[in-house]
């Protein structure tokens, strides 16, 4: 089911917004100036942990600048990520606070004409301090008696919960009898992951501008994955009807997850800009940027069982997650990682404990993978592990457990099931293996010398959204607006953000195939919340999926009023279902027409024409579009890396990837998906990590991109040894056969990546990232 | 004090502090957005800036060394080069979100001025200050290698 017989999808189309972006035309949120405009500065606490008994803005509003501390902000608790419905939503954020609870809490912020006097009013702000505490920075040492409570009440939906050892939130799951499983099992094994507290890197910096209009509304310019929930967010804060509000759907410098929720400096700049009655503008500094968001640091248990056979026969996990000083998405993910695990191989009997920890740390909040990256990595390790111990090949093992298709998915959580459709595991495992030459691994011991080549495999999958056949927990929706111009061209208007990736030039390619409209033809309206239907968000790799369905919907509903005006054309035709619509490749451009009759036949140009002139109306659709499934894009890498075991350094030397996404729309970019998401694993495995100070509670790299790694031109594979393959599936729910990719793209890199230092060394790291150091420690305690 | 140069083919002449940095003249003052701020220390290169021909961090350089010379920004690189190592970015997917992409256009245009026939080690080296978080570097390798091969046959 090639997409061979596609016009427009499939097919590599250089991206229309390219060049704009290589001569620095495209506008992101920090690109915008207005006249009049003030620059805004937060000023954070110089404690982690503390209470605040009295902010002095005296010397700072003598310079002349806004100022806005807790005061002058609404009081009631709220969560900065709207995307589960509000009965599930724990919330403990406020705009600005007097209990600063980590490095970058906000307690006030300074607006004034000139980015020199916003800092030196940033600077004038002086504080009196009610309590200094110590930070608390260990996720398992804030669950202990002593430790001093980082939050006492919160809000889940509008009931007050009571926070009892800093647990923000718990999930508890069990399926089957793990007692009986373990007693029937020849092989037991159990390990403990920590992994590393990563932050996105995103190139641009988090950013708002808020502009009062003359009429009184406000147009806000921010970094967001979600122009309606940024918008609904605002209204809900500041108590302003959403009619009042208009978010503007601007490009984003990268995200990956951190602009999922509304950042408070967007709710900041909308707070000066109400206090000011000006325009006001904030860009974060990388520093300030850094201690904004970063990664769930997760403490995976797991102990899983199986048969000699290598049939599995139980799986458990127990998932500490140090969630920083807020709750964005703590309750879900803990769903969610319980979901990637019980997704990946059939456990069969399954236990499963989260907890949610509040530490005084960056808030964490969803990294591309969401989870996955963590859960893979770890259950990868130890499926290796147990293959070993079973004496199988891994490969083996993993095909005869995994859970492909026909069986029941539940990658997003328990809320969110449904059956898996189109699975292109085995394919890719076939394939890759040759291309890596898998059959020819040696195990470590065969490895001599100071250079040691290891081969690896991972395997993991991301879901297609959040959707379901049921409502579930998670709001998950999209909406397009289609219309027909008067010359036959059309507008699309989305509120789905695109985060560099391709995604609405995606959805214009399956508009183009649709109505055999030439992609060029269809304008990406630029959009804002007042002239969009609702999107719920750009994450859960739904962009193409479900965003994508959306608009290939709107695009039926359109071509089936094509048709009746068609047939108000061409009479003769018994009525719109007679009609039939394709590109024209001589006449280079969308035409409808009746099979086999020469004479019936009309321009798509022709009946946008008519419908104008003859007082027909504009045909336009707008459709608001809910999946009912989620499916998963299941990838797949082989890994080859060569330690250096003089000085414990690893470089990547050959990479497989394989995708199952369905059809791919455009293959260059899918594999530039997968480019992306090898180097940002990789960095995962290797790289990145944010440890703190114990005694200050500060970022040990003080937020400074010098000291935050990520790879390099030079860290990765050449052009030559990075092959990518595709699965040759279709599936049957998305548009024209697709799945999305961003993050399965990403989600079993780590894995892999460790199991070809494993099979280089022959040692097991069950901490990340795997750093040179401990190579060499490993290594020195060991020869 | 008052500065005056030449950016991307314009006279500009412009008030600066002694201290201010070229990265922030460019922008706040002379609305050329095309250079980006990201790190403010070096550290990224998405504020690459052509300095008469020779790439510079914006972020690092005073604006008043700028005085008296030529300043050319992504926005202002043209010619036939140019054109192709556009069109090839774009052909190869090379551009993603884009916010490093201004800073990648004006380095790889360096280095094709530098050497007509860099390798794929050269131009890596070459770009290793360069950060990108989307694409992984290989199409963006991929896009300049293509035009060092349509150079070849030129
Ligand atoms: S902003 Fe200049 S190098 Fe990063
Ligand atoms: S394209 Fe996004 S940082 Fe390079």
């Amino acid at each position: 089911m090639g997409s061979t017989n596609y016009k427009f999808i499939g097919r590599d189309i250089p991206r229309r917004d390219a060049e704009i972006k290589t001569k620095g035309l495209l506008e992101f949120s920090s690109d915008i100036y207005v006249p009049g405009m003030l620059y805004g500065r937060i000023v954070y606490s110089p404690y982690p942990f503390a209470d605040i008994e009295e902010i002095d803005t005296r010397d700072a509003e003598s310079m002349g600048a806004t100022v806005i501390t807790p005061k002058d902000v609404p009081r009631k608790l709220f969560n900065i990520r709207l995307v589960s419905v509000e009965e599930v939503t724990f919330k403990d954020w406020n705009v600005l606070t007097m209990s600063p609870r980590y490095l970058g809490d906000p307690v006030a912020a300074v607006a004034a004409p000139s980015e020199y006097l916003a800092q030196k009013a940033a600077e004038a702000i002086k504080f009196k301090f009610k309590k200094i505490y110590r930070p608390v920075l260990d996720a398992f040492e804030a669950m202990s008696l002593d430790a001093p409570a980082i939050r006492e009440r919160i809000l889940k939906g509008e009931q007050e919960v009571t926070v009892s050892k800093n647990v923000g939130a718990e999930l508890n799951f069990s399926e089957g009898d793990i007692d009986r499983a373990e007693k029937e099992s020849d092989v037991v094994l159990e390990r403990s992951f920590k992994t590393n507290r990563r932050y996105h890197f995103q190139l641009e910096t988090k950013a708002s501008l808020c502009v009062p209009e003359v009429d009184g509304r406000l147009s806000v310019y921010t970094t967001t994955q979600t122009i309606h929930n940024t918008r609904i967010l605002i209204g809900q804060v500041f108590g302003i009807p959403l009619s009042r509000i208009s978010v503007k759907r601007i490009p984003i410098g990268g995200s990956f997850g951190s602009s999922i929720q509304t950042n408070l400096v967007t709710l900041i700049s909308v707070a000066l800009c109400l206090k000011s009655g000006k325009p006001v503008k904030i860009v974060l500094t990388r520093e300030e940027d850094m201690y904004d968001h970063a990664d769930y640091e997760m403490h995976l248990k797991l102990r899983i069982g199986a048969k000699r056979t290598g049939e599995l026969t139980f799986g458990e996990m127990h998932n500490i997650m140090d969630i920083g000083a807020h709750q964005v998405q703590a309750y879900p993910l803990l769903g969610t990682a319980l979901g990637w695990f019980v997704s990946l191989y059939k456990w069969k009997n399954i236990l499963y404990e989260g907890k949610a920890v509040y530490t005084t740390k960056t808030p964490s909040c969803a990294f591309r993978g969401y989870g996955a990256p963590q859960v893979s990595w770890a259950v990868e390790s130890l499926m290796d592990e147990l293959a070993e111990e079973l004496k199988m090949d891994p490969l083996v093992l993993k095909l005869k457990n995994y859970v492909g298709l026909g069986d029941v998915f539940w990658g997003q959580g328990p809320t969110v099931r449904s059956i898996i459709r189109s699975d292109g595991v085995k394919e890719l495992v076939e394939r890759g293996k040759q291309l890596i030459g898998w059959d020819k691994r040696q195990p470590p011991s065969a490895k001599k010398g100071r250079f040691r080549n290891g081969i690896g495999f991972g395997r993991s999958f991301h879901t297609s959204g959040a959707g379901g056949p049921i409502s579930g927990e998670v709001i998950d929706y999209s909406g397009a607006t289609l219309k027909l111009n008067e010359d036959g061209s059309l507008d699309y208007i989305t509120a789905l953000q695109d985060h560099g990736g391709g995604t609405l030039e995606a959805h214009a390619k399956i508009i183009a195939e649709e109505l055999g409209v030439p992609p060029h033809l269809i304008n990406i309206v630029p959009a804002d919340t007042s002239i969009t239907v609702y999107d719920v968000n750009t994450h859960a790799s739904r962009g193409t999926y479900v965003g994508g369905e959306a608009a290939r919907r709107a695009a039926q509903m359109v071509k089936s009023k094509v048709f009746e005006a068609a047939t108000r054309m061409l009479p003769k035709a018994v009525n719109p279902e007679a009609f039939k619509i394709r590109y024209d490749e001589a006449l280079e451009q969308a035409v409808v027409y009746i099979e086999g009759m020469k004479d019936m036949k009309v321009t798509l140009a022709e009946i946008a024409k008519a419908s104008w002139q003859r007082n027909w109306g504009t045909i336009a659709a707008t459709v608001s579009y809910r999946a009912t499934s989620a499916p998963p894009t299941f990838t797949v890498f082989f890994v080859e890396v060569e330690v250096d075991t003089y000085t414990g350094t690893v470089k990547p030397k050959r990479v497989v990837a394989g995708a199952d996404l369905g059809t791919p729309i455009n293959p260059k970019l899918a594999e530039g998906q997968l480019h992306g998401g090898f180097v940002m694993g990789w960095s995962m495995a290797y790289l990145e990590d944010t440890p703190y100070q114990r005694e200050t509670g500060e970022l040990m790299n003080r937020g400074m991109a010098v000291d935050y790694k990520i790879p390099t031109f030079e860290d990765a594979p050449s052009i030559e040894d990075f092959k990518v393959i595709f699965a040759n599936t279709y599936e049957p729910t998305g548009p024209f056969g697709a799945k999305g990719l961003g993050e399965a793209a990403l989600n079993p890199v780590a894995g892999a990546v460790a199991n070809a230092i494993y099979n280089a060394i022959g040692v097991r790291f069950y901490t990340l990232p795997i750093t040179p150091e401990k190579i060499l420690e490993s290594l020195s305690g060991g020869e | 004090m008052i500065i005056k140069f030449r950016l991307d083919g314009r006279d500009v002449s412009v008030e600066v502090e002694p201290n201010e940095l070229l990265l922030n003249v460019l922008r706040d003052k002379l609305g050329v957005k095309a250079p980006k701020y990201s790190c403010g220390i070096g550290e990224c290169g998405a504020c690459t800036v052509l300095l008469d021909g020779e790439p510079v961090l914006s972020c690092l350089t005073l604006a008043v060394d700028a005085n008296g010379r030529e300043v050319t920004t992504a926005s202002g690189i043209k010619g036939e080069e140019a054109e192709m190592l556009m069109k090839a970015f774009a052909e190869e997917g090379a551009v993603q979100c884009g916010f490093c992409t201004p800073g990648m256009f004006v380095m790889s245009y360096a280095l094709l001025h530098e050497k007509k026939r860099p390798t794929e080690e050269e131009i890596r080296e070459y770009l290793r200050g360069n950060l990108c978080r989307c694409t992984g570097y290989v199409n963006i390798v991929r896009g300049i290698e293509k035009v060092v091969e349509m150079g070849g046959k030129k």
